[in-house]
């Protein structure tokens, strides 16, 4: 009796499994990470206004989890990359490619800066992708036309 | 003592007491109608202009849709054969999922759920809107519908809830390191106690005190007590399930909206016995399930739009629509989160065909993002700084308050809901500005006379899109996602510079900067490829394999413009009429943005 219990329980369970709630399959998926993530295009700068500068770079699909951090550290000295900006994008596991964008937000007008781009998962698990030290100027004070009352 | 004496004393005594007590329940049974004398006059603290001036009239044209399709729920329910109860454990044979469905659909569209028997859960929530937002004034303007007590209003727009049963509860999933499922747009029903997002949705808005807001979840079992259809909720969940013992001043205190000041913060002003309390909670419980069993079932989600056609091979996408569903996976990358349901669970060396649907496509991955919406100044949220008269206030945050959605929720802050989980709420500054991302099902959904949501030559039905209803077409929405970036500007909404269009080639800053989502921003798709993606859009409208029922319920009137005259009458600049200048923005308040853990960066 033990034993068709426990076979009925074991079928019952592979069923479950088998037939398993089609909604869960709709949650973004883990996907296999790529063994070695390349940066194939950029970084470079998409856009550079007074207030906001976004860099922008494609590597391959990176896989593993469907969040990723686009992270670039940046400072006015080549060799002090003291600040850390950081971008949320959704990898699709349908494309070969995943586009990173992030935005630095409070830069100053007129200033050079240096950066270097790299990407993480969502939950700090670096991709190994690192870019060369580059740099941009921002703009000057006179993009402010148009500026109103704000937050910043 | 002589026993005459004693007697005379007692009786006096009693007398006395029994004046006591009688004054005391008559001055409560005073102060309550004086609290529903006050109640009934409106609270306006909005500035000229805000509240649309069709909205009493609107608000009753939905009320008389709305019982209108109680009363077919009602026949429905008249008609149905009774479910045998049969088996160990007892089930409801043969009717019982109708059974259960019906019940949920006459709570549903039950006005009486409200202290002022005046808003049912759909009175923001009609078949004709994709079970979403019913007024096109409101949508145009105020984005958040009035709630029981004229006119204290919500915060968002009603989130459309087709399709929301099947969100699991909220998860924080470890190795990814993100958060899944709940219900509303901040997650903050999340299906910790009845194993069911929806079910605890549904249990949000009886208690929110700008929507149906009765004061005590024990309300929604005293009026079903007197519900027409007692008996049905009986057979479903058991006779004696509404036996309670309820005290003789419950309807005097259901009568008053939540928040008034009489109740002094008592979420349980009802004295019950723990007994009783128990039996009334359990009801509650049953209330959430019921609903959700309506609104998960055919006739609120049953997957029969033209796209669904097309995965069955019974439809041909026209050369738009399949443009457009080459976008939405390609260069629009829209499926990277509104999942359509194709294999995308990849192992080693497989490679997605993106041939066929593996399951049944919902069009949301159940996470949430912050995709960087400017605040929208006409959200009559910002303007109830103001007690009403009742003594309850809004929004003492004025402009101060920002939506932090996901975030504030996870803080257990101000105008969210309690966070079961003490572990969550360290992930707060990783999701500040985030709202659920609902399903594309039914966005397009319009009323047959109003063919469409955009603005142009023929009738439209005005919605509002996102959690702030800041966006008023499809083609702003996607034409949002697809240059975000390129035109922003640094302003608030209703100051772009001059020679720029706000929505068109303009966008004002975000509401909440932390955490927007750079998937998307400036995809570089054309203004044709805009709008391929909006006709696929399009095709995802229940209602084309077999009738949506209760579509046909709108009486009130499709907006009307001629593109030869009128220069917003098009999608690209749909509502930019209504537009009005945001005000100085003060810093957000440290209620909501101060709250532990510290956002990263500070949110100004």
């Amino acid at each position: 009796m033990n034993t068709l219990l426990l076979k009925l329980a074991v079928t019952a369970a592979v069923t479950c499994l088998l037939t398993s709630n089609p909604i869960a399959a709709q949650l973004s998926p883990t996907t296999p990470r790529t063994p070695r993530v390349q940066i194939t295009q950029g970084p470079a700068i998409e856009m550079t206004k007074e207030f906001l500068t976004i860099i922008r770079w494609t590597t391959n699909n990176p896989g593993a989890s469907p969040e990723h951090y686009g992270v670039v550290h940046y400072g006015t000295d080549p060799k002090n990359l003291s600040e850390t900006a950081k971008s949320l994008i959704r990898l699709n596991p349908d494309h070969a490619s995943t586009v990173f964008r992030v935005r630095l937000d409070n830069l100053k007008p007129r200033t050079t800066y240096y950066y270097t781009v790299g990407s993480e998962e969502a939950n700090g698990t670096d991709d190994g992708a690192k870019s060369a030290v580059k740099q941009f100027t921002t703009p000057g004070e006179s993009q402010r036309a148009g500026r109103s009352q704000a937050w910043d | 003592m002589k026993p005459t004496t004693w007697i005379s004393t007692v009786t006096i005594c009693a007398a006395g007491i029994a004046a006591v007590l009688l004054s005391s329940y008559m001055s409560a049974v005073q102060r309550n109608k004086d609290d529903k004398k006050r109640m009934t006059s409106p609270y306006n603290p909005y500035p000229p202009g805000i509240l649309p001036g069709d909205l009493n009239s609107e608000v009753e044209r939905v009320l008389r849709e709305v019982d209108l399709v109680e009363n077919r729920a009602l026949a429905r329910w008249q008609a149905l054969a009774l479910p045998i109860v049969r088996g160990q454990p007892p089930t409801l044979q043969n009717t019982g999922t109708e059974a259960i469905e019906t019940l949920g659909e006459l709570m549903n569209f039950d006005r009486n759920m409200s202290p002022n028997r005046n808003q049912a859960c759909m009175s923001c929530h009609m078949p004709y809107a994709g079970f979403g937002g019913p007024i096109p004034s409101v949508n145009l303007t105020i984005v958040a519908y009035p709630g029981t007590a004229h006119f204290r209003v919500g915060k968002r727009t009603p989130q459309r809830h087709a399709y929301a049963p099947f969100f699991p509860v909220l998860q924080y999933n470890q190795a990814q390191g993100l958060f899944f499922g709940g219900n509303f747009y901040d997650s903050r029903a999340t299906g910790v106690l009845l194993r069911n997002p929806d079910a605890e949705q549904a249990q949000g808005p009886p208690v929110d005190t700008q929507e149906m807001g009765f004061p005590d979840t024990a309300c929604v079992a005293f009026r079903l007590n007197t519900a027409a259809y007692r008996p049905l909720f009986e057979l479903v969940w058991g006779a004696g399930s509404l036996d309670i013992k309820f005290p003789r001043n419950t309807e005097a205190i259901c009568d008053i909206p939540g928040g008034a000041s009489t109740f002094r913060g008592n979420t349980t002003p009802i004295d019950l016995t723990p007994e009783d309390r128990t039996k009334a909670n359990a009801a509650y419980g049953h209330w959430g399930q019921s609903i959700d069993s309506y609104e998960q079932s055919v006739q609120v989600s049953p997957f029969s739009s033209k796209f669904d056609a097309f995965l069955a091979g019974k439809y041909k996408l026209t050369a738009d629509e399949m443009a457009g569903f080459e976008l939405f996976n390609g260069k629009g990358n829209c499926n990277s989160c509104h999942l359509d349901g194709r294999g995308t669970t990849l192992r080693p060396n497989q490679h997605d065909t993106g041939s066929a649907a593996t399951v049944n496509p919902l069009f949301t991955c159940f996470g949430s993002a912050n995709e960087g919406l400017p605040l929208n100044p006409r959200n009559a949220f910002y303007y109830e700084t103001t007690p009403d008269s009742l003594g309850f206030v809004g929004n003492p945050y004025g402009f101060g308050y920002r939506d932090l959605g996901l975030g504030t929720f996870l803080r257990s802050g101000f105008g969210s809901g309690p966070n079961p989980n003490s572990n969550w709420t360290q992930s707060a500054p990783s999701v500040d500005g985030q709202m659920q991302v609902s399903s594309a099902r039914d966005v397009a959904m319009t009323p047959p006379q109003c063919p469409t949501t955009e603005a142009g030559s023929r009738p439209y039905f005005q919605k509002g899109f996102f959690h702030n209803g800041y966006l008023k077409s499809l083609k702003q929405l996607v034409h949002f996602y697809n240059t975000r970036d390129k035109f922003a500007f640094p302003v608030t909404s209703g100051h772009c510079p001059a020679g720029t269009i706000e929505k068109v080639t303009c966008w004002p800053l975000p509401e909440v900067k932390n955490n927007i989502d750079m998937t998307t921003g400036n995809l570089g798709l054309a203004d044709k490829e805009e709008d391929q993606i909006v006709a696929f859009l399009e095709t995802l409208t229940d209602g084309f394999t077999r009738p949506y029922p209760n579509i046909d319920t709108f009486t009130g009137t499709c907006m009307t413009c001629n593109p030869v005259t009128d220069p917003n009458c098009s999608p690209s600049r749909q509502g930019n009429g209504s537009l009005i200048p945001t005000p100085p923005l003060p810093p957000c308040a440290s209620a909501i943005c101060g709250a532990p853990p510290a956002a990263s960066p500070p949110i100004p």
